[in-house]
């Protein structure tokens, strides 16, 4: 019982700062007060009509799924090289791929920084994608190699003895019964790039800025209450999200 | 893709086709990348190891290294004691309780660094609520919490938890509820049970969680910088004033080196001893 008091304080941690938010996002205070001393829509409209957020909210959407079928490109088929195959080397392999997870983000930030500067990418999108989409690689191969190992090969011998071809055996049998993990991997992929803050503080610069970019400079430079707005919207998109996925898992339990 | 499928011949070609293209671009847009930090760290703005020997021997960043590593075990030792009870739960009391608890965990995993560090800001802020039900309760201007090591500490401890909680559930899920059952029906009261079976089937979460929570705070940027002071400065701010202010490539490589060293070593002794696949896997 104990244990039962002591998790939900936990939760309860956890969540307050997060759902505090809500009510700022709708004050009419000029600066961080809670409680607000009044409620109006007013930082709504601004957020929506200010170029200023909106610029970096589409550069973040933009960035996020660049990176996403980047990622994809190059995890789906190294995930069925690395499953499938026994060969010399693996270890590396999987090393090399999971790299960007063990590097601090900051390391890999400056890393780019002087990179990407020389190449003269810093501060556009291409060059925020092609950092974000190397960083999503390891998430998205953990996922997707998973799926893959789960994968009973049989349904696919299956297929192919009775007469499909390779490709029509692919398309038709793997793909579908792979394409719930190919989804989250991809859905990790996006949110990875969409969070990700540090590297985008490094390289975005003005052109490319993105969303956290924006809500750190803004929390730093001029305190504008506009960010209560924006937080508003994505802890609604996270809670509108995980609520999916619990009724999606719930339905699937009482299904099994 | 089409070869893939014929498993009877192992070939190994078909697998470095597949994974060619991967291979390739975390090479060149990640390995030479840092490759580069490590090359400047050395030879900006001359041949050696000066940067290195001053970042060992100067106070100023021998002291940031120091409360770095003192900041990331003090989050990690935070994170296990909260995370601990919510794993527990989760895994022990299956129902309407543990599925919330799971859902919560997951809301703040998923809700980004940036909104979890502004509602900080808010909550500990002059304006904010503990400021003024200190000042409801008639105890006077509440202290200065915001910009503080208080503050940095609660909101990477914030930040960091449902990783550790995710970590914990994860192992804890696995372990047989018959193991404690048989306790029980040997006589073995809860506590004991506990103690004596649970606890100890569960310390690879709490190594796993443990590590993924010190390594990342190892690194931890944004946070610390907005909530905390110049004074107990972390390493990647170190980093960031060195390029941001004064363009000291050199030295600000030879920093992320240091960190980067840092978090190798930590995760190699982890890996001796437990193997990095579980870590993944």
């Amino acid at each position: 019982m104990l244990a039962v008091i002591l998790a939900v304080l936990v939760a309860l941690f956890l969540v307050a700062p997060i759902v505090i938010v809500v009510p700022m996002s709708f004050s009419t205070a000029i600066s961080f007060e809670f409680p607000p001393p009044g409620y109006g829509l007013g930082y709504y409209a601004k957020y929506f009509t200010s170029e200023e957020w909106l610029a970096p909210t589409l550069n973040s959407l933009v960035i996020a799924v660049g990176a996403m079928v980047l990622t994809m490109l190059l995890v789906v088929p190294a995930s069925f090289g690395y499953v499938r195959y026994r060969f010399r080397g693996k270890a590396v392999v999987n090393l090399l791929l999971m790299s960007p997870l063990i590097v601090p983000h900051v390391v890999s930030a400056l890393a780019y920084y002087g990179f990407l500067g020389r190449a003269k990418l810093t501060g556009t999108h291409l060059g925020v994608i092609l950092a974000h989409g190397v960083l999503a690689v390891p998430v998205a191969f953990l996922v997707i190699s998973a799926t893959l190992k789960g994968f009973d090969q049989n349904l696919e011998r299956a297929a192919m003895s009775a007469g499909a071809g390779p490709f029509r055996t692919f398309f038709h049998v793997t793909l579908p019964v792979l394409r719930p993990g190919m989804l989250v991997g991809a859905l990790f992929a996006f949110l990875s790039s969409f969070n990700e803050a540090v590297v985008a503080l490094f390289i975005g610069g003005r052109e490319a800025a993105t969303l956290p970019k924006k809500m750190y400079e803004s929390i730093r430079l001029e305190s504008d209450p506009v960010i209560a707005v924006v937080s508003t919207l994505l802890v609604s998109a996270v809670v509108l999200g995980v609520l999916i996925a619990v009724f999606m898992r719930g339905r699937s339990v009482h299904a099994s | 893709m089409a070869r893939g499928l014929s498993v009877r011949r192992p070939s190994t070609a078909p697998a470095w086709l597949l994974l060619g293209p991967a291979c390739a671009v975390l090479v060149l847009l990640f390995v030479v990348p840092i490759g580069y930090v490590l090359l400047l760290s050395v030879t900006d703005p001359r041949l050696g190891l000066a940067h290195y020997q001053r970042i060992f021997t100067a106070p100023v960043y021998t002291r940031i290294l120091v409360n770095t590593f003192v900041t990331s075990l003090i989050v990690t030792g935070l994170c296990l004691v909260l995370g601990y009870p919510v794993a527990y739960v989760i895994t022990r009391r299956p129902g309407r309780v543990a599925t919330l608890l799971l859902t919560i965990v997951a809301m703040s995993f998923w809700t980004g660094f940036l909104v979890r560090t502004y509602a900080w800001l808010v909550i500990l802020g002059g304006k904010g609520p503990v400021a003024s039900s200190y000042l409801a309760l008639g105890l006077g201007k509440a202290p200065q919490l915001l910009f503080t090591t208080l503050s940095s500490t609660l909101g990477m401890t914030h930040i960091l938890l449902p990783y550790m909680i995710l970590a914990l559930y994860a192992v804890m899920k696995k372990i047989d509820p018959n193991h404690l059952k048989a306790a029980a029906s040997l006589g073995a009261r809860p506590g004991a049970g506990f103690r004596e079976v649970f606890l100890p089937l569960s310390l690879p979460g709490v190594v796993n969680g443990s590590l993924l929570v010190f390594v990342t705070c190892l690194g931890f940027f944004v946070t610390p910088v907005l909530l905390g002071t110049p004074r107990d400065m972390m390493i990647s701010q170190l980093i960031n004033q060195q390029i941001e202010e004064l363009l000291a490539w050199g030295f600000a490589s030879a920093v992320a080196v240091v960190l980067l060293a840092a978090t190798l070593l930590v995760l190699a002794i982890y890996n001796r001893f437990a193997g990095l696949d579980r870590l993944w896997g």
